[in-house]
Order: structure tokens, then sequence, then C-alpha cells
């Protein structure tokens, strides 16, 4: 018949997985799918609330106290998270000590606890008159029943983490030998620390500390119980309100759709705007930490 | 320029015990801490430069105990695995780095003398990502000279370096010697590149120095079977080996001449030479051609021997599974663990 006198055709691979195209396509259909999933709100929000209510919300001084206060509480936990939060994150990449794994897990047990809970236990231990631990808050001049550090004490609570977990992998990552060199270099310990450690891990930091910020900003269940509306004091001296998050929640309760999704809308532009500049500062290098990775 | 010296220095880490070490380091020397992985060479250079507590003895520079100095005021140039350059720094930002640290007078002279003399001025404004093998080599050379150290400890230095690379690493390490005068210590696995620089070695093994001298010295009569390998020998044969071998056959004869440890034997060359003892026979295992001539494996009397024909080679292969016959001289065969006997000739 054939050429080849009918040789057998050679043997066949036993298992066949995708190739070319078909692997490609496959990757395309299961990346796109969660891809999708995650437009499906943004898009039901933007359809539902039409440009006009976007700007109205912007116009409006209740909502731009909200917002106000949100961006001003989630900066100052950030800003806490930078202070304590990477210090923690240095010592557990770092040192080894006793009770490591201890301290480790605690770090964890804000990200796996529901914040109601969180809100709850501050709430009993710091909110109830006649406790040692009010007495002392108030003596110091940190209320937090229904104020702004109230607000900060459980942004900081459930977005700290990530940036503690987030430096603690960066740090790690960081070639140990590297800093032996700056060392004997002539750097001392903190020396090497600032202008070796710090500026290498500092991206995935970063990283960190933009979850902590989205984390921090996107609260609301510890704050439906310490701090449902916030009352001028401490920092913010504006008028009473409450943070993005609860005030939707209230639109929402009331009826108000349209107005919901107007502010949601308004709230999600501005967090996609903070986002996308630190990607572009990255990209472009005007942001210091991926210089010698992007440069020539 | 400081004359270092490392009096009985011990260090624990964890389980690892190394040590008691000692090391003249004169300056314009340079010295091999040899010793396959584990040996304990990294150990040593970390304590030296600061970065492990030693446990006993100490190091003086000049006679001052520097052993509980930090690293950053030992003033020595550590150039650990991987060469530790920032990634974050371009070229000249790593050279100027140790000069930022000490003065507050403008580097960019300084910067600009080590670039010219290290052939880097061209790639100043790249990132080491961008460098290749023997570039990064010198911008680690070029930074660890722009801390002024008083002595130069490299680790693995001819590491995942290509053989152009490597020749040229070992000028710069002669120039460093001569022109600056500094004591260097390189730690290497590698003894072909030590041999190639150094004025004295140290073999590691499981923390514990196995053998210390200079090149000579340490091929002349290597202390046991591992020495005689890592050094070069191709020939080693441990004395339970030899002990099986029936009388008159190569491995009884070399007995006679064995130390406590075994013997070592440089490659007989054939033809045989004058001074060969009478002559063995061994049947061809391997031959193949190599710059420093043709070497051949033969097994007799169930030994391994390789043996080495000198350039010119004119003959031809010996075809395997053939018989050539082959003679060692008494005088070249090293007694593995005996005291030192010819080194006074007494």
């Amino acid at each position: 018949m054939s050429a080849d006198g009918g040789r057998a055709p050679p043997p066949s691979p036993r298992r066949r997985w995708p190739t070319g195209s078909l692997w490609l396509a496959l990757q395309l259909v299961l990346a796109g799918s969660l891809v999708l999933l995650f437009l499906v709100p943004i898009v039901a929000l933007f359809t539902y609330a039409p440009l006009s209510g976007i700007y109205y919300a912007a116009d409006n001084a209740a909502v731009r106290a909200a917002i106000w206060l949100t961006l001003f509480a989630s900066g100052i936990s950030v800003l806490a998270a930078v202070v304590f939060g990477i210090p923690l994150g240095y010592l557990l990449a770092r040192r080894a000590f006793r009770g490591r794994a201890v301290v480790e897990s605690f770090v964890a047990l804000p990200v796996v606890v529901p914040h109601l809970l969180v809100g709850l236990g501050l709430f009993l231990v710091l909110a109830i008159p006649g406790t040692l631990p009010y007495r002392f808050i108030q003596a110091i001049g940190f209320p937090v029943y229904d104020t702004i550090w109230g607000v900060v004490l459980v942004m900081v609570f459930v977005s700290a983490p990530y940036t503690v977990l987030a430096s603690e992998l960066s740090f790690q990552a960081v070639d140990a030998r590297v800093v032996e060199a700056a060392r004997s270099l002539g750097a001392g310990g903190a020396t090497a620390f600032l202008t070796v450690t710090l500026p290498l891990a500092l991206r995935g930091i970063v990283a960190g500390l933009l979850l902590s910020w989205a984390r921090a900003v996107s609260e609301i269940g510890g704050l439906l119980i310490l701090a449902y509306a916030v009352y001028p004091g401490g920092p913010y001296n504006g008028p009473v309100t409450s943070t993005v998050s609860v005030y939707i929640y209230n639109l929402f309760q009331n009826g108000d759709l349209a107005d919901a999704a107007s502010v949601s809308s308004l709230f999600l532009l501005i967090a996609f705007v903070l986002f996308l500049a630190v990607r572009l500062g990255e990209r472009t290098g005007w942001l210091p930490w991926r210089r010698g990775e992007l440069a020539p | 320029m400081s004359h270092w010296t490392v009096d009985a220095l011990e260090t624990d880490l964890d389980r690892f015990h190394l040590g008691p070490v000692d090391l003249d380091l004169a300056p314009g020397t340079a010295t091999a801490i040899l010793g396959t992985s584990g040996a304990g060479k990294t150990t040593l250079l970390r304590t030296l430069a600061g970065f492990l507590a030693p446990s006993a003895g100490r190091i003086l520079r000049d006679g001052v105990d520097v052993g509980r100095y930090p690293p950053e005021e030992r003033r020595l140039g550590y150039v650990p695995q991987g060469l530790g350059l920032f990634p974050h720094r371009t070229v000249a930002g790593n050279i100027r780095y140790p000069i930022e640290l000490r003065t507050r007078d403008d580097p960019r002279p300084r910067v600009r003398e080590l670039l010219a003399r290290f052939r880097l001025a061209p790639l100043a404004d790249r990132y080491p990502a961008r460098l290749s093998g023997g570039e990064l080599q010198r911008v680690a050379l070029a930074r660890a000279l722009a801390a002024d150290p008083e002595l130069i400890v490299w680790d693995e230095p001819w590491q995942a370096l290509d053989v152009l690379a490597r020749y040229e690493l070992g000028l710069v390490l002669h120039e460093l010697r001569e022109e600056e005068h500094l004591p260097v210590v390189v730690v290497t696995h590698d003894p072909a590149l030590a041999f190639s620089i150094a004025d004295s070695f140290v073999v590691l093994r499981g923390g514990r120095v196995l053998e210390q001298g200079d090149p000579a010295s340490l091929l002349r009569a290597p202390s046991d079977a591992f020495v005689a390998r890592f050094v070069g020998f191709d020939n080693v044969y441990e004395t339970a080996e030899l002990v099986a071998g029936a009388a008159g056959g190569l491995r009884a004869w070399l007995l006679t001449l064995a130390g406590p440890e075994g013997a070592a034997v440089p490659c007989p060359t054939l033809p045989p030479a004058a001074s060969a003892s009478p002559g063995w026979d061994g049947k061809v295992r391997s031959a193949r051609p190599g710059p420093e001539g043709l070497r051949v494996e033969v097994v007799c009397d169930e030994l391994l021997v390789t043996l080495r024909v000198p350039p010119p080679v004119t003959t031809p292969l010996p075809a395997l599974g053939t018989r050539v016959r082959f003679g060692i001289d008494p005088a070249s065969v090293q007694p593995l663990g005996a005291p030192r006997r010819r080194e006074g000739g007494s």
C-alpha cells in the first residue's frame, strides 16, 4: 500500500497534553473567567450610576466628608503600618527567637478572624466606661468609641498584617551576603539597613502597604460596632459622618440604590487612580524601588 | 600595609566546630583556603570578616586583636560568594558606596580612578544585572579597594567564570599583591586555581586543618589520601587496598614504599624513564589526548594507574585492551601519613 511497505506508525506518547495554541487558549479562558468576575460588579456600579450621579456625589458635602474621613483615617493607619509593621516584618525575617511561630500566628490572626468580632472585642475592652483600659485611653486623650481613633484602630488591626507579612517576605528575599558586603565596606548595622536592605525590600513592602491601604478603606465589620458614626475630635474636626463603607451601607439600607452606586463609583475611581499612580511611578522609575531591574 | 596573624582561631556554628586555625598573612602574600563543600572555608572567612564571633583564639592586625571588632571597623575587604554587589546601584554607585561612608570629600576623583584602572569606565552607569561575570568581578574588586582595606578576603573568586575571565582574574589578583602590597586570602575548592596564585595553603576538612604550608611541601608530602587526591595526584592508594595484594605484584611493591595511610604516585611516563622500577604490565582501559600530552589509564594488579605521554605525542593512541609496559620511580612514591621524611633529606 504505502511507499514504506506498510511500516507501523511511530508509537504515540502515552499521554497527550494540550500544546501550542490550544494550551494558550486554555490559559486565556481560565484566567479570563476570573478577570470577568472581577469586572462584573464594577461594570454594574458604573452602569447603574450615571456620570451626573457621580458628579453630584462628588459635589455633596456629606459625601466629601465621608471620603475625606476615610482617606485621612486610612492614611494614618498606613503610617502606623510603616512605623510598627515594617520593624515587625524585619524582626520575623532576620532574627531567630523563641516563640517566633506564635508571633507569626498572631500576625496572621486579624486576616482570618471575622471583623465583627474584632469590633466587638475592641468595644468590650476600650469602649465600656469604667473599665481600666477605657479610663487609660480617656486619660491619654485617645477615646475610640465613635471617634476617628476608633476608625484608625480598627483599620490598623485589620490591615497592618498585610504590611508585616509582605515586609517579612521581602526582607527574607534580600541576599544576606549583599548586606554583609555593605557592613564590610564600612556601614554600621543601621546604615546597611537604610542603604541596602530597605531599598532592596522596598518594592515588596510598598505592595504590602498598598494592600494594607486597600484593606483599610474597605473595612466595615469592625467599624459598624466601634465607630459607626464619627464625631469631630482629635485630628478630625469635620462634621459628624462615617467612613465611605458605612456611608454606602446606610444609603443601601435606606433604599437609595442610585446614590449608593454613585458614591461607590466615585470612591472606586479615587482608589483606582491612586493605585495606577503608584504602578506608573514604579514603571517609569520615578519611584525608586525598581531601579536596577528596569534601567540599563 | 598591615600584617595580619590568626592565632588558634576557633568558631562554633550550631553543631559545626572550626579550628584551631593559625595563619600568617604578610603584606603582599596570597593564602588559599582549600577544601570541599562543608569543610569550613566560608565559616573561617566570615569569622575573619566579623560576621561570626570566634569562640577562641585571636585575629591580630599589626598586633592589635580585632577579633571583637564589628565588621565595619576591621578594614578588611570581604568579597562574599556571589560578590554581594548592590543590585540597586550602578557600577559607579557601587564603587562610590564605601567612599561616601568614609569621607565627606568629593568621591568622584577616586571613583573615576578605580573605574579607569579596572576598565569599567564605559560601564559606569550600568546596573550589575547587565554585566558579564568577569565585569562583575572587576566591580567587586574595585569596590573592595575603594574602602582602602588592609586585607582582601575573597570567597570563591573563580566561581562561574569562563576560562578567559579566570585568566584575567589571576592577573588582577597578582597585581593586588604586587602593586597594592595587600595580603590576600582566597577560598576555593579548586587546587589548580589556588596553585596559580597562592604562596601558602590551608587544607580544611570537617572544620579541621588537615594540611598547611607552601605549594611545594603540600605536593611533596600530602598527609593522607584525601589531601593527595585533592591537590591533584591521580594515583592515590590507601593502605587497605595495598595489603590485599599478592607477593611480587604492584600492590605488594607499593606497600613497601607506602606510609601508614597509603601512597600517592605522580603519573609515570610512557615510555618508562630510566630510573623507573622493574616494569609493570598494564591493560589499557582508556586513552585520551589533552594539552599536557596523552593520559592513559591502565589496570595493573587490580589497581587503576594513570600514565602520561608527554608532548609532543608522536606514537599513536594505544588500543583499548592492549598491554603496555610502564615503570614507577621508587623515589617519586609519596608515603601518606608519614612524617615528612624527605623534607630534611635525612
